[in-house]
Formats: structure tokens, C-alpha cells, sequence
């Protein structure tokens, strides 16, 4: 096929998704995922050389984009707890989801992995939108979560670089590059911004492009993952990043205008919607497997941390959402071989419905009443409760 | 009668005239008035907390003029307003604010969706009418 009727199917399935997602106040990247579900199940669409390249970069800016979004101030502030919770967030689902499709559903030891790592993770993003609303993104409890949501998704990428990583050469070269980068990133970026102001031309973005491409190609001749070395730079970067608001918004501008949406189409294109049929039962399954799993790691954690019995279980369920880094595991394993588009078609429906189902039940059964404590503290509630009387301005 | 009155306004053309009647109770009624707006078309399940960061600083943006607004009003109508930014769903965000606020009567404007999309959808009238424990006076 022409090269710019591939480009323009798949654009104008992205402008789709854009605008339905505008309509309906959804994610851009679930509507474009639903899309390339159409796009694939229906349009036949089938990624080639050059969409791969640009989903692969996509997936890689996506991931340092959500690793430079932490907070350093409230990790600091909470790093024992959150590094238990987000530890055991991450490790119970792991296990839990690889025995159960090993041990139950009979997948190989490959596919079981990438199954855990899928199941094991927690969207920082839906938990930070649920949050907001209700007003917890201000309250020690909401930085806690956050923070511990940093951690999960840590323990997924480490997961997800190292676990399919051949230990040769190859493997000490890239630690040994990625560690002295991580130690030097913050200050030769900040002396990099200082230097070089922005310009049409965009070298900052090219700056951090640089050292994204440096990693992630040794990640690949590793045999690791390039999206490990783009969350790890993302979080040594995130205090950097913070003080470059407009910088950020430039990325993302171009990240999710030009790299992300062949990243979800070609995501969602894999879906096969007659096998999603045949797998109700066990995407249902494990679908209770992530939310048991998560459940029986944090909720005991969270009540020894002492919240009460509401808050806790509100927690656990937040920590049971999943999105983005789910889908970039079953990606990688079917990219790689390692799983089949059956199995990556449960995960996936699996992740998805992981965004959705724990967030309605914590919203409607379990949400903390936080008002009270908000208005307390007088703080800006989400730039929000603005209670001035008119003849006091 | 009424001690505190919340009107619900999202500048549409409904929503003003709400505020308009609200203002005019709570000056006749000498009446605490309370407007909230609500925050209610976010991104839900985003990929990034800037993708929903994005669209939250255009929304506040366009709240503030709205409340730029009552406040103008208000002042005009020589009636003291509380103003409330909220995130969330229309309905149940109004519902929660009645509940944690004491408010003895809702002031909301009627949208005039199409009969078909009522039908599917319900109106957000409708619904505040049903699940709000106080009286509602749905301005036409």
C-alpha cells in the first residue's frame, strides 16, 4: 500500500479517536486503543516498518512523560510507606497473575511473566483524576498513594527490563551507561536548559530525544527494554521537569500528537474481537485475580499503616487500576514473541478493565469523605473551592 | 423560609437565568446564596496525569471567567455570593454539596435538550430534582 494512504488511514483514525474522546471526556489513548480495535478488526489495518518505529518511540516518550510527572517532595516525605505499598502492590499481582496463568491456564513460563508484569501494575493517572475530584491529591493520605503508584509501576518497568535481559556484555555495558546518565541527567539537563532557551527548532526536546535514543538502543542490543531506561531518566529528571512546565507541554504536545496515537492504534490493532468472545471467562478471572491480588498485598499494609478501614480499602482499590504500563507489557511480549495475540487480547481487555472496574466500585462504595478536611485546611481545593464573598474582593 | 440557597450555573443560557433568580431569592429572602460550578468533562482513565492536567487548566481557566462572572452579578444585585469550583459529576457533586452544607433550597436552569435525548439520557434537571433532599426550583 502507498505509504500516504497508510498514513492517512491511520491519522484519520486517530483524529477519530481524538474527537470522540473530546466528546465523551475519555482518554485519548482508550479511544484510540478502541480504535485500533476497529481499525484492526474491521479495516484490516496491519502495522508496518515505519509505524512500529514511531509506536516504539511513542511508547518510549509515553513512559518517560509518566515517570517525570512524580512528585520527589512527596516520595521524600513518604518513602517507607510507599515504598512498601507500591512494593508489594506490584509483587503480589505479579506472582499471583504468573502462577494463576501458569499453574491454571496452562501459558508457558514466557507468557506467564509478561502476564504478571501486564496485571501487576496501577495507573498513576487514574488514580490522580479520582483524586482530584475528590479533593485526596491535597491530603497526606492522596500524596502517600501517589507516590506508592510511582513504585508499582517502577517495580513493572525493572520487571519488565530485566526479567527478559540476556546477562552478557551487552547487559553490564547498558547498567554501567544508565547508571553513570541517571547520576549525571539532572545537572547536565538543567545546564543543557540554562544554555539552549527554546526555540522553534526544539533542541531541549532533541537534548532528552538524545538521551532516550542513547538508552534505549542499548537497552535493545541487551535484550532489555527501552521503556525501563525512559521511566528511570524520567524520574531522576521529574524535579527538573517541574521547574520547565512549558517544556513539558511542548513533549507532550508532540508525544501525543505525532508518536502515541500509532502506539495505541497499533495496540488496540492486535485485539482480536472472535477471540475476545472465547476468553470471557478467563479475562473475568483474571480480572479478579489482579483486584484479589492487590487486595491481599496492600489492604493489610495500608491498615498497619493505620488507615482506617475505608481508606484502606478505597487504596487498595485505586492501587488495583492499570493502563498505560499494562499495555506496554503485552505489547513487548507479543512483539517479541512471547505471548500470542489470544493471550495478548485477554491481557489487555484485562488492563482495560482494570481502569474502569476498581475505580467505579471505590467511587461509588468506598470514597473517603475528604471535603471536610480540605476546606479545613483552607487550601487551594483543586484551585477550587473558591468561597470568597464578592464585597471581600 | 430559605436561610441558604445554592444555584447550579455552568454559563449556558439556562444556568443564567437560575442565577438571576437565585439572586433575586436570596435578596428577597435575605438568604446566604452559594453558586457552584462543576467541573465535569475531564479525561477519565488517562494515560498521563499531564494529559489530564492539560484539559483541568483549561477548565479552570474558563470557570474562573464564569465565576468572574456571578461575582459581577452579584454585585449588581447587591447580594452576597459564595462561590464554588468543583470536579466531578454535575449531579451527584450538587447532591454532595447539599448534603455537606445544610442548603434548604437548589436553584437550576432547564437545558432543553432534545425529547429523544431525554428520553435516553435523562436531563440534568431531572436528576438533581430526584436525588436532592431539599426543595428545587427549575427555572425555565
Amino acid at each position: 500500500m502507498n505509504v500516504w494512504w497508510t498514513a492517512f488511514i491511520w491519522i484519520a483514525l486517530a483524529l477519530a479517536a481524538s474527537l470522540v474522546s473530546v466528546r465523551l471526556a475519555l482518554s485519548v489513548a482508550l479511544a484510540e486503543i478502541l480504535f485500533g480495535v476497529l481499525g484492526g478488526n474491521v479495516l484490516h489495518i496491519q502495522p508496518n516498518e515505519w509505524i512500529n518505529f514511531l509506536a516504539g518511540l511513542g511508547g518510549v516518550l509515553l513512559t518517560f512523560l509518566a515517570g517525570a510527572e512524580i512528585e520527589p517532595e512527596a516520595m521524600r516525605q513518604h518513602w517507607k510507606a510507599a515504598l512498601a505499598i507500591g512494593f508489594v502492590s506490584f509483587l503480589v499481582p505479579f506472582l499471583g497473575a504468573m502462577a494463576y496463568v501458569y499453574y491454571v491456564a496452562g501459558w508457558e513460563p514466557n507468557a506467564a511473566k509478561i502476564a504478571g508484569v501486564a496485571l501487576s501494575t496501577t495507573s498513576v493517572a487514574v488514580v490522580y483524576a479520582v483524586m482530584i475530584e475528590t479533593g485526596m491529591n491535597r491530603t497526606s493520605l492522596g500524596k502517600l498513594i501517589l507516590a506508592a503508584c510511582f513504585v508499582t509501576d517502577l517495580g513493572t518497568v525493572v520487571a519488565l527490563g530485566l526479567l527478559f535481559a540476556e546477562a552478557n556484555i551487552w547487559l553490564l555495558v547498558f547498567v554501567i551507561v544508565l547508571a553513570v546518565t541517571l547520576a549525571i541527567a539532572p545537572s547536565l539537563t538543567r545546564w543543557f536548559f540554562r544554555m539552549v532557551s527554546a526555540h522553534t527548532s526544539e533542541p531541549q526536546i532533541k537534548f532528552i530525544l538524545l538521551l532516550l535514543l542513547m538508552l534505549g538502543a542499548l537497552a535493545v542490543k541487551a535484550k532489555s527494554e527501552a521503556v525501563l531506561s525512559a521511566y528511570l531518566l524520567g524520574l531522576v529528571l521529574a524535579g527538573t521537569m517541574a521547574k520547565n512546565r512549558d517544556f513539558m507541554h511542548r513533549m507532550r504536545t508532540m508525544t501525543f500528537t505525532l508518536l502515541t496515537p500509532f502506539y495505541f492504534l497499533k495496540a488496540g490493532s492486535y485485539i482480536s474481537l472472535p477471540a475476545l468472545w472465547g476468553a470471557a471467562g478467563l479475562i473475568s478471572i483474571l480480572l479478579v485475580v489482579k483486584i484479589a491480588a492487590k487486595v491481599v498485598g496492600c489492604y493489610p499494609l495500608c491498615r498497619a499503616y493505620r488507615m482506617p478501614h475505608r481508606e484502606a480499602t478505597y487504596t487498595t482499590l485505586l492501587m488495583s487500576t492499570g493502563l498505560t504500563f499494562g499495555t506496554i507489557s503485552a505489547l513487548f511480549g507479543l512483539t517479541h514473541g512471547y505471548i500470542t495475540q489470544l493471550q495478548y487480547t485477554v491481557l489487555v481487555t484485562v488492563v482495560i478493565g482494570s481502569a474502569l472496574v476498581p475505580t467505579i466500585i471505590a467511587q461509588t462504595f468506598f470514597k473517603p469523605a475528604v471535603e471536610e478536611e480540605v476546606e479545613r485546611e483552607s487550601a487551594p481545593v483543586m484551585q477550587q473551592q473558591a468561597s470568597v464573598a464578592y464585597e471581600d474582593r | 423560609m430559605y436561610t441558604r440557597i445554592l444555584v447550579g450555573f455552568d454559563g449556558s443560557e439556562g444556568a443564567e437565568r437560575a442565577l438571576n433568580a437565585g439572586l433575586a431569592l436570596a435578596k428577597a429572602l435575605e438568604a446566604e446564596l452559594h453558586v457552584i460550578m462543576v467541573e465535569e468533562d475531564l479525561p477519565k482513565y488517562a494515560a498521563t496525569i499531564g494529559e489530564y492536567d492539560e484539559v483541568k487548566q483549561q477548565r479552570d481557566a474558563y470557570f474562573a471567567q464564569l465565576e468572574r462572572q456571578v461575582h459581577l452579578a452579584a454585585q449588581l444585585a447587591e447580594v452576597p455570593v459564595q462561590t464554588h469550583i468543583v470536579t466531578g459529576h454535575e449531579v451527584w457533586s450538587i447532591v454532595d454539596f447539599v448534603k455537606h452544607h445544610q442548603v434548604d433550597l437548589v436553584v437550576i436552569g432547564h437545558q432543553g435538550h432534545s425529547t429523544l435525548h431525554e428520553r435516553v439520557f435523562g436531563s440534568t434537571a431531572s436528576s438533581i430534582v430526584a436525588h436532592v433532599p431539599c426543595h428545587v426550583l427549575v427555572v425555565k
